[in-house]
């Protein structure tokens, strides 16, 4: 069964005030052209899971749309620097920053992929992250009696993770490091894959051992060359370094919006059937 | 005399800092120390294992690595995979030998802050937080920090947030080394262009140490081999 399903209808799927774990790290591979979409269907409320992001959660912090965001680490990396609309958005207390220590967002994932409620975290002992959130609290072992500390279950409604690969049906393949996306696609309720490429079934049976995220697991599959621009995709294409210097110096909400509408040839170029060179 | 920088002076000091056969790991917004642990492998340490968060186990080469530390060139260039979530499990079962942090406040007992200034929920400056110091500064038998920049609102008497706190080895900054000894951050040592006065001008707490020792400088071999690896200077990113 197909599952394909154009950007703007796989978008629609997303009610505000979702959990989306969001695929990729820094600025690597992040799911690019559904993040702009959700900006421009003007999603709000979203609560954004990752161990590390960038573009990605700083492109939803200026647009207005998030309500949390959990992670270990948000910024650029050295060359590019801070995330100035995510830091603006949570020093101005639009939005509520749940610092992570990566791992613990694993562990929060793992939780959510076996169905429990929370995991034990080894390592997490000392320190104001522990006192300051909620989603962390130390506990008696009941074997030992010794202190360990819990960490939260997270539950993405949706994990949408943007590949290299895919069939119609959704068998995803994800060329060079995977990150946390193989597990996100197991903790979340939801899957949704954009993809550089529609392989056919052919090719994917000749390639099962390197498929990642198996179709039964995946709700829609988006096709878009180009989706995780301007961040790199392996094998595909670089950093594309002119419009993420340029996003970093906006300040105007006006100025975010056409930074996003200039991508909508691209994002939209599968729709209308045709590719842009 | 050998002619160096400071940054080249940093990554070798660095790499000095890293042992044949140990495990060691480092993050994003890391080109010093991918650079020193490359040179460290290369020269002293040639089973040195060189984890980082993409999962490229000892890559051949960092040249690629040009605006990231966390790329699929070292996935390609390296010899296994063995990403992320696997790492921080070997360093929970206590197999991580050394791991890169960084941070922004640090203070005289060890305490590390990389999330705030101000209030946690309302911050006057939301940093980029401790990535994985939180649970690899507890776990790794190594902690080593490196910053590149050493003022007296860097090195504080009293960190505003404390992402994490404890078994730090060592932190080393444009001026000096600090190695964190009986639970006090004290002074490991100067480096040569530098000077005591310089050091303390600069730090926000009162130098602790019981001598004054210099750090090394750079070997003519480790600046050549330095040339070699990190031809396009990644090593010196963050200055």
């Amino acid at each position: 069964m197909s599952k394909l399903q154009s950007l703007k209808k796989a978008v629609e799927t997303i009610a505000d005030q979702s959990t989306l774990a969001l695929g990729g790290n820094v600025l690597h591979r992040a799911p690019m052209a559904f993040v702009r979409e959700l900006a421009r269907q003007e999603k709000s409320g979203l609560k954004l899971v990752k161990t590390a992001g960038a573009h990605d959660i700083d492109l939803l912090c200026a647009a207005g749309s998030v309500a949390t965001v959990d992670a270990g680490f948000v910024s650029y990396e050295t060359v590019y620097g801070l995330p100035p609309h995510y830091r603006k958005a949570v020093q101005t207390g639009m939005v509520k920053a749940n610092e992570h220590a990566c791992y613990t967002v694993i562990s929060a994932l793992r939780g959510a992929s076996a169905n429990v409620p929370f995991m034990p975290v080894s390592g997490l002992k000392y320190g104001d992250l522990i006192e300051h959130n909620d989603y962390f609290v130390v506990v008696e072992d009941p074997f030992t009696g010794e202190p360990v500390t819990l960490v939260r279950s997270i539950f993405p409604d949706v994990a949408v993770i943007h590949v290299q690969q895919c069939d119609e049906e959704g068998n995803a393949i994800i060329a060079g490091p995977k990150f946390e996306d193989v597990l996100m696609s197991r903790a979340a309720d939801r899957v949704i894959i954009t993809t550089e490429q529609i392989v056919s079934p052919f090719q994917i049976k000749q390639n099962k051992d390197k498929i990642d995220i198996p179709a039964f697991l995946v709700d829609a599959v988006v096709h878009v060359p180009g989706g995780a621009a301007p961040t790199s995709c392996y094998q595909k294409y670089d950093v594309d370094e002119q419009p993420l210097r340029k996003f970093l110096g906006l300040k105007e909400k006006q100025e975010v919006a056409e930074f996003i509408k200039n991508y909508e040839r691209k994002d939209y170029q599968q729709e209308r059937g045709t590719r842009v060179w | 005399m050998v002619n160096y920088r400071i940054s080249d002076l940093m990554t070798c000091a660095i790499a000095d800092m890293l042992e044949d056969g140990e495990t060691v790991f480092h993050g994003v917004s890391s080109q010093m120390p991918m650079v020193a642990m490359h040179l460290a492998r290369k020269l002293h340490a040639p089973n040195l294992v060189h984890l980082n968060i993409p999962g490229g186990v000892n890559p051949g080469t960092v040249k690629q690595s040009s605006y990231s530390s966390a790329g699929a060139d070292l996935v390609e260039a390296g010899e296994s995979y063995f990403p992320l979530d696997q790492i921080f499990d070997l360093s929970m079962r206590g197999k991580l030998d050394v791991a890169f942090l960084g941070g922004v406040q640090f203070d005289v007992n060890g305490n590390v802050n990389a999330s705030v200034i101000g209030d946690y929920h309302k911050p006057k400056v939301r940093l980029p937080g401790g990535a994985g110091s939180a649970v690899l500064i507890p776990t790794a038998k190594k902690a080593i920090i490196w910053r590149t920049k050493h003022d007296p609102r860097t090195f504080v008497e009293k960190v505003n947030f404390v992402t994490t706190r404890g078994n730090l080895w060592k932190i080393i900054t444009p001026l000096c080394v600090f190695v964190f000894k009986n639970g006090k951050l004290q002074l490991d040592s100067i480096h040569p262009h530098t000077t005591l006065e310089e050091v303390q001008a600069q730090t926000g707490f009162k130098l602790i140490y019981d001598e004054i020792r210099y750090t090394k400088e750079p070997t003519a071999r480790q600046l050549q081999t330095l040339r070699q690896i990190d031809p396009y200077d990644y090593r010196s990113t963050e200055f």
